[in-house]
């Protein structure tokens, strides 16, 4: 089977555009990833088994910035196509890989165009329109950003392509092939983990009242371990998923029904 | 141009923005261009450039951290600019009446990203199951485009028409408890999703990883450009210490 076309591509470029499509707080942009696979997904793929099992991939946890989620479309294209085509890497990685890279996307991405590009952008566009220039100073802004956002995923897609490519080839002749999905685990473990803290949190705001001593609950456990309950939480729900065969869908209802309950309660806020 | 029509213009450019915000990126939904665009619609650009400017300061160094919801630039910026030029000017006084109602982007955010988008997420992996691109496309991004126009369009199109007090009234009427009880639960189903992934990355064994992160950026705050450096020692110590040596 040939490789991914200039054209094929490009497709994957526009429907990576939807990454934040159905941004949600349960997996956050697994669909607009989903999306973004499609072309290459339905391309290398003819058996409807197989197909399921490679948009159920996608369909997993992903978060990073959604300008340089790009590149981990990118590199996850091209181990879809080696998975399909030759079959020596382990499925699996390819979660791990674009878990792995989650972590190091999401920070560079968050300050250098969040936290540099638009801030000097829209700084520039505020001095023109102070000194007289009018409209100049949006259209400024929006063509900026344009080549930010439309140069970036353009470099994205076809560069991680190109590397992700390269990568596999570099693993197979270097006889790590059978390891990379401990080597990919490993750094997706790791990712995963410094996630949490920042991603589940669960407060609790009682208070403990002694005469004189206020005892805050949370302020004890910060103490303790901070972002304790979160690690607990998702420990609990790995075990229901993992051990007890619950489905997701039944977990979320239950955790936000916990949530709104909670803070009626006062337990949680 | 009516009342009503400019009203339903700028509510037609917000959500025309935040669709861009949710796709494309071009920043149309920034203040900078929200103010100006606004200014024309109602018909006087200079106040739409001195609010957009304002604004657009004030939110200039607001970078957007993990899941946590900040007040909506992009609607606070609509209505501040609407209700700066149907009162006659005054940036200031619009921008400080306005900016709480912007607080209903917030609300609209939260019940976005925790309900409404886990309901569609839910009928993309239905879709994928049934092998339906279509199906896909049409709830990853046609249905959550078309609900911005609900979530944001609608609330500019009552605070322009009707006034800010008309929509901060609204908000009034929310119980407080629900919507922070959907950010509650919203900050919890993230254990969900990171469980599935961890289930369907298979490599238990390596749970020490996991755990060497959460304590990293936990205990010290560690940030995520760190905790990728501390995953590449890892992985390289994994490299050297097991996988080198048993060839050595």
């Amino acid at each position: 089977m040939e490789k991914l076309t200039k054209k094929e591509l490009w497709k994957v470029f526009l429907h990576q555009l939807t990454i934040r499509g159905a941004n949600n707080y349960e997996r956050q942009q697994n669909a607009g990833f989903t999306e973004a696979m499609m072309p290459v997904i339905e391309k290398y793929y003819e058996d409807p088994e197989a197909k399921k099992e490679a948009y159920a991939r996608h369909m997993e946890y992903f978060l990073t910035n959604d300008i340089t989620s790009a590149i981990p479309v990118g590199v996850a294209a091209a181990m879809e196509e080696r998975y399909a085509t030759e079959g020596d890497i382990d499925p699996d990685s390819i979660n791990a890989v674009k878990t792995a890279l989650m972590g190091p996307l999401a920070g560079l991405g968050d300050s250098l165009l969040n936290g540099t590009a638009r801030p000097i952008l829209a700084g520039l566009a505020i001095s023109f329109i102070t000194s007289g220039l009018g409209w100049f100073g949006p259209i400024f802004f929006i063509f900026g950003m344009a080549l930010v956002s439309l140069g970036v995923r353009y470099l994205g897609v076809f560069q991680g392509y190109k590397q992700g490519v390269k990568f596999v080839e570099a693993i197979q002749t270097s006889g790590l092939i059978s390891k990379i999905s401990d080597l990919a685990a490993i750094a997706a473990y790791t990712i995963v983990g410094g996630f949490i803290p920042a991603l589940v949190v669960i407060s609790i705001p009682l208070e403990y009242v002694s005469g004189d001593t206020v005892l805050s609950i949370q302020e004890t456990l910060d103490g303790l371990m901070p972002g304790v309950l979160g690690l607990l939480y998702t420990g609990l729900m790995y075990w229901l998923i993992s051990k007890k065969k619950v489905s997701a869908i039944k977990l979320i209802l239950v955790t936000m029904v916990v949530g709104i309950a909670g803070t009626y309660l006062g337990i949680f806020g | 141009m009516s009342l009503f029509m400019q009203a339903f213009l700028v509510a037609l450019f917000v959500t025309i923005a935040f669709i861009d915000s949710h796709t494309t990126q071009i920043h149309i939904f920034r203040p900078v261009v929200v103010g100006p665009v606004v200014g024309l619609i109602m018909g006087d650009v200079q106040t739409g450039f001195a609010v957009g400017i304002t604004v657009e300061l004030m939110f200039l160094a607001v970078i957007f951290v993990g899941t946590a919801v900040p007040p909506n630039p992009t609607i606070s910026t609509a209505i501040a600019t609407g209700i700066a030029i149907l009162a006659g000017g005054g940036t200031d006084i619009a921008v400080a009446t306005a900016l709480p109602v912007s607080f209903i982007g917030q609300v609209a955010e939260t019940v976005q990203n925790s309900v409404i988008n886990v309901f569609f997420m839910h009928r993309v992996e239905r879709a994928a199951e049934r092998l339906d691109t279509k199906g896909i496309v049409t709830n990853n991004l046609i249905l959550p485009m078309a609900v911005n126009a609900l979530l944001y369009g609608v609330p500019t199109f009552l605070a322009i028409y009707f006034g800010a007090a008309y929509v901060q009234g609204i908000i009034d009427a929310i119980p407080d408890k629900i919507i922070t009880g959907l950010s509650v639960g919203g900050n919890m189903i993230g254990a969900v999703g990171f469980a599935l992934l961890l289930n369907s990355i298979k490599a238990k064994k390596f749970w020490p990883f996991c755990m060497l992160g959460f304590f990293m950026a936990s205990y010290l705050g560690i940030n995520m450009v760190g905790i990728a450096l501390l995953a590449v020692i890892c992985v390289a110590m994994y490299y050297y210490f097991k996988i080198a040596d048993a060839k050595a």
